[in-house]
């Protein structure tokens, strides 16, 4: 029986102009995107920058699993708008802009919310868009070009593959073992899940020592690549480009003194108060479906 | 006759910490272009024998190792396992545990990166590689998508990317379905008729030695205790009853006839020979 | 020992699958089209087949580990789509293939404990149970040993009788030959045999055709996730089109049969012996040898 892909985010194979972009353009890219994330608290950059990666996704096709991908950001976005609405994470003074029962609910509270959950998707987004459209084996060789070592390279690819293996042998073992009655879940369940797991693992990593060394890894001589990693001018264009722009923003950002727009766009009372009962009601709803999944399991 | 390719001398082996020898005075010689089976038992020494071949014994797997174990005319246990893997080739039993790389092409052109062969020169050799295994135009496929005898001929080429002398496959097929044994089997003799491989296989299935191997040697607590042509081997069915072994069942068919005073030719080991055989026996009696 | 203490209601087999299809959740793959298959209690039976032919799938739906995603599949009277693997354990016993998978206790002993102290048996007969089984299965010398220690031939045997410990009165074994050497095959064969003696419904999925030439009764082929024959061994192994379609390959004697005796109006030896013995009766002069006695 052939393995499904189990990882949820992985290579969705294609030949967009995006998929063909050098990994080391992409990585420049991503680094930017965080760094100018984390030095402005401008919600226009932040969000455009959230768009602007979004946007990338049906040029690349993977428009799909991102959404799917980007779902993890419906608790996290709740929870934190929710939570930032009734206790901003700034210095007081607060500004109040409506109450519900025993909450007070701030108007800043909702714009700092905006600001960190922007941060949050524009990172996650452009991170997605890269990784959905780069093979693993590309990123790892240029990784190594620019001198990364090739053990510690090659122990990171290694890892990638082995996640989808140990996922199958652990429920392999869990099946072997409830077959014999063990109770799904609870304590009772950890030694006999665990030391097949580990003891397998053992096993595979001798025996694969053992191929690898067969196959002269270890050798102390030049290795070459059999995956070339092209850089072609309009890689170096869209690296220089985009990284001129993410420096420029994020020190202009920074010299105006992180460029918080907070007091200059006021949001409606009723406006926040509705944003919070959703944003909580959502986040309880997450939760609770969480639950009941897991019970029933 | 040339020189062996491979020659154990007066060779015994204990694993560190234990007190048993995994073997016992081995002295073997195997000529190049030789296809040899061993047979024997789990804990018999096989497994043990295959690895002073390529030298993860002595070097990976520690113990105390005696005598000279000489392949291709150097002294193994003087060469790292990577040097060795120039002559000798090993693949296990278990396929999956042996893929590392996220394509085929990448699984096989590993050695060869290691070994820091050119690009232009991998372009070429990877394609050859997974062609002689039977995998022409997988350079893209996932390892891990492949079916067991997929994966295990892909393991056999990323060793064969190495160009080496001697292919060594420790129960090979164990894991495989009726077809995936069939292509592996089918791939090394192949290898050994066409390209002068020598080959060594460790296997249970005597049927497919007695089809394929030119040499069967058969192990019991670490030592050699037969070793001859398939037909020598399989027709002392006592002897490898005796062993707990068992022979292909046309020989144990001819052996029990035999037994009763009804068969007095050569006893048959495969299929074909014993059919004639039977007919002959069964066709005089009408 | 007696072999088995799951209820079973009166009158229900051993196992009941009507047009069971299974269809994996992560997308359109058909692992199982449409399958019946009867078990009578006592039966002991083979399921053969290449690898994604739907076998494993089939034999999962037996202790409910994979629900059927239409269809129904009961054992021993219990529809599986309402019950847990827990709660089917008692009924059905699964032997892996890798003994690795499973074994995880400080000594032989606890690991056959495990079993049956997870379906509730009293603890004074999990004792009487453990120690019938340590007897059965010859693993006096290495009761306190850890798992792991113990040779990969006996580590099987440990595994099989982690689950006989159950007293389950179904057993499935996955491949029981795998990796194993022709003496430890031999004594796998042999357990099946006496399992089934005293009652034990016994399925073996493997690929090792002497080996289920040699003790079951049945044979149930399957390819391209349908079950495409089913009979006994005789019949499926005597058939030369049907081992052609699968790329099956008959024991050894059985083709050998087929080309000599076979062709005599002679019967269809499935072993060494027999075709020994048919060549004999031959030999002296009968028509016809006698039917082997039916193990």
């Amino acid at each position: 029986m052939s393995m499904q892909a189990a990882l949820p985010v992985a290579l969705i194979p294609g030949n967009s102009f995006i998929h063909k972009v050098n990994p080391i353009t992409k990585i420049v890219w991503v680094i930017g995107y965080i760094v100018l994330a984390f030095s402005t608290q401008n919600i226009y950059i932040l969000y455009g920058m959230a768009l602007f990666a979004f946007l990338l996704a049906p040029l690349a096709g993977v428009t799909k699993p991102l959404l799917k991908g980007a779902l993890i950001l419906v608790p996290i976005g709740s929870s934190l708008l929710a939570l930032q609405i009734i206790a901003p994470a700034v210095e007081q003074p607060w500004t109040p802009v409506a109450s519900l029962g025993g909450f007070t609910i701030y108007g800043d509270g909702l714009y700092y919310g905006l600001v960190l959950l922007g941060r949050i998707v524009a990172s996650l987004l452009i991170a997605l868009v890269m990784v959905m459209t780069t093979h693993p084996s590309d990123l790892f060789t240029s990784l190594a070009k620019l001198k990364m070592p090739y053990t510690l390279n090659f122990m990171l690819a290694m890892t990638l593959q082995l996640i989808p293996v140990f996922q199958r042998e652990v429920g392999i073992i869990m099946s072997a073992q409830k077959s014999r009655g063990m109770k799904g879940s609870g304590f009772a369940a950890v030694l006999p899940s665990f030391v097949p797991v580990f003891v397998g693992a053992i096993e595979r990593v001798q025996q694969l020592s053992i191929s690898l060394e067969s196959r002269g890894f270890g050798s102390d001589g030049m290795k070459t690549s059999f995956r070339q990693v092209r850089s072609r001018p309009s890689d170096w264009i869209i690296g220089i480009v985009g990284a001129a722009i993410f420096i420029g923003l994020s020190i202009i950002s920074i010299m105006k003194g992180l460029w918080s727009l907070a007091h200059v766009i006021v949001f409606p009372g009723t406006f926040v108060l509705w944003l919070f009962i959703i944003a909580a009601a959502t986040f309880a709803g997450v939760i609770i479906v969480t639950l009941i999944y897991a019970f029933k399991k | 006759m040339s020189d062996p390719i491979i020659r154990f001398d007066n060779v015994t082996f204990g694993y560190s910490g234990t007190e048993v020898h995994a073997l016992e005075s081995i002295s073997l010689e195997i000529q190049p272009g030789e296809y040899v089976a061993i047979l024997g038992l789990n804990g018999a020494g096989k497994t043990t024998l295959g690895l002073c071949v390529n030298g993860v014994i002595p070097i990976m797997l520690g113990g105390n190792l005696e005598g000279t174990v000489t392949v291709d005319g150097l002294n193994v246990g003087d060469y790292p396992v990577r040097e060795m893997a120039k002559i000798v080739g090993m693949v296990f039993d278990n396929p999956e545990f042996q893929m590392s790389q996220m394509s085929a092409g990448e699984e096989v052109a590993l050695g060869l990166e290691n070994a820091g062969i050119p690009y232009e020169e991998m372009k070429r050799i990877i394609p050859e590689t997974l062609a002689l295994v039977g995998l022409a135009g997988f350079e893209e496929r996932s390892p891990l998508g492949l079916s067991g005898g997929q994966q295990q001929r892909l393991a056999i080429a990323a060793v064969l990317a190495m160009n080496p002398k001697i292919l060594i496959m420790d129960e090979p097929t164990s894991n495989l379905d009726p077809i995936g044994k069939q292509e592996v089997f089918d791939m090394a003799a192949k290898l050994n008729r066409e390209n002068g491989m020598t080959v060594l296989v460790i296997e249970h299935e005597v049927e497919v030695m007695a089809k394929y191997a030119d040499r069967v040697i058969v192990m019991d607590g670490g030592r050699i205790v037969m070793n001859g042509t398939p037909q020598e081997i399989f027709g002392q069915v006592d002897a490898l009853a005796e062993l707990k072994l068992r022979v292909p069942e046309s020989a144990e068919v001819a052996s029990i006839l035999k037994s009763r005073g009804m068969w007095n030719g050569p006893i048959p080991i495969t299929t074909e020979p014993a059919i004639a055989a039977v007919n002959e026996l069964l066709g005089a009696k009408s | 020992m007696t072999s088995t203490d799951s209820t079973v209601e009166r009158g229900a087999r051993a196992i009941d699958v009507s047009d069971a299809h299974y269809v994996y959740p992560t997308g359109h793959v058909v692992a199982l089209g449409g399958v019946d298959l009867h078990v009578e209690h006592g039966e002991i039976l083979g399921i053969i087949g290449q690898n994604g032919s739907g076998k494993t799938t089939l034999t999962k739906l037996f202790n409910g580990l994979l629900k059927p995603t239409s269809g129904t599949v009961v054992v021993n009277g219990v529809d599986t789509s309402g019950h847990t693997v827990q709660q089917m354990a008692a009924h059905v016993g699964y032997v892996f293939q890798n003994p690795n998978h499973q074994l995880f206790a400080r000594s032989v002993e606890a690991e056959l404990e495990f079993g049956p102290r997870n379906i509730g048996v009293p603890e004074e007969e999990i004792k009487e149970r453990v120690a019938d089984a340590i007897e059965f299965f010859g693993l006096a010398d290495v009761a306190e040993e850890h798992p792991y220690r113990v040779s990969f031939p006996i580590r099987k045997l440990v595994g099989i009788a982690s689950i006989v410990t159950m007293r389950p009165s179904i057993l499935i074994f996955d491949e029981p030959s795998t990796g194993q050497d022709h003496h430890t095959t031999k004594i796998i064969n042999d357990l099946m045999r006496r399992l089934r003696e005293q009652g034990t419904t016994v399925v073996c999925v493997s690929h090792d055709m002497p080996l289920l030439a040699d003790v079951v009764e049945r044979v149930v082929v399957m390819k391209d996730t349908m079950i495409i024959a089913d009979a006994s061994p005789r019949e499926v192994f005597a058939d030369k089109a049907l081992m052609a379609r699968t790329n099956l390959q008959a024991p050894q004697s059985t083709e050998i049969a087929l080309k000599t005796v076979v062709p005599r109006g002679g019967p269809i030896a499935l072993t060494p012996h027999e075709l020994a013995d048919d060549i004999s009766a031959r030999l002296a002069g009968k028509a016809t040898a006698p039917q082997q006695t039916v193990r």
